[in-house]
């Protein structure tokens, strides 16, 4: 018996799932503390946090589309495939709160809104703060899909044949 | 214009929303149940099933899932959304796997 390849369809998720969860989380912190800074720094945090959403919602929903590859093999295998489920529906979630604060932080960004900015800035974070809420809860139930299911994992034998 | 102008952040910031809908499915235990294809996902081999006292049925074919019409074995893409079904499910932990599909019209 061979050791299984490694370059398996259900590879690619956990592979690109991780840029989004840290792209999208330090986007939140940068845009959550240029709300609060003034002068010479707010300039930095904003800019900083608008590229990190930018790049992070791509990603996430470069993810969605990983993780929906991932799903057709690995939901047959699962013992609970309603976690899966759950962590897709979070997944979403997260992808469409992102996309709709990138959205608006490129409306906001090009001046093609100009009524209330401060108020509109803030509900850009808002949706963030909610996204990371969702994105943490998706990390929690993939992980579980992971740790408590084998979801997608290779279980060599006892005798660890195809290892020699 | 001014209206559109706040409409549109209003808009954006309510888009995610519409999505957050999408229902979350059910496991029932083994047995036969009738329902309606709420949606077919070929490249996955894959249907959800809403049955008839509302529970959605997330159903992977396996290789040995056996489809028919009118007694007779049919391919997966006779598999159409809004189509009536019997389904036999045999529940494995909270696993949901189809064991054998009737389509009934």
């Amino acid at each position: 018996m061979s050791e299984p390849t490694f370059w398996r369809t259900e590879i690619w998720h956990p592979l690109s799932v991780h840029f989004p969860i840290a792209i999208l989380l330090l986007a939140t912190i940068a845009k959550s503390v240029a709300l609060f800074v003034q002068g010479d720094q707010k300039p930095f945090w904003q800019k900083a946090g608008s590229y990190l959403l930018y790049l992070g919602f791509i990603t996430a929903w470069v993810a969605i589309y990983t993780g929906d590859m991932a799903d057709g093999i690995v939901s047959r295998k699962l013992c609970d495939p309603t976690v899966l489920k759950d962590h897709e529906i979070a997944a979403f979630n997260v992808a469409y709160l992102f996309s709709a604060a990138a959205a608006l932080n490129l409306l906001l960004s090009f001046g093609l809104i100009k009524v209330w900015p401060k108020a509109l800035h803030v509900l850009t974070v808002v949706l963030m703060l909610i996204g990371s809420g969702y994105l943490t809860y998706a990390g929690h139930l993939g992980a579980q899909v992971v740790y408590q299911q084998a979801g997608g994992v290779n279980i060599p034998t006892s005798d660890c044949a195809g290892f020699e | 214009m001014k209206i559109t102008k706040m409409l549109l952040p209003a808009l954006v910031a309510a888009a995610p929303f519409f999505y957050s809908c999408q229902e979350s499915t059910d496991v029932v235990e083994s047995g036969t149940y009738q329902g309606t294809i709420q949606e077919v996902e070929p490249e996955k081999d894959e249907i959800y099933v809403k049955t008839d006292d509302g529970k959605v049925l997330e159903l992977y074919f396996t290789e040995s899932t056996t489809l028919t019409h009118n007694g007779e074995t049919v391919p997966f893409d006779h598999l159409k959304e809004g189509g009536k079904v019997e389904v036999q499910v045999e529940k494995t932990g909270q696993r949901l796997d189809p064991v054998a599909v009737k389509i009934l019209e």
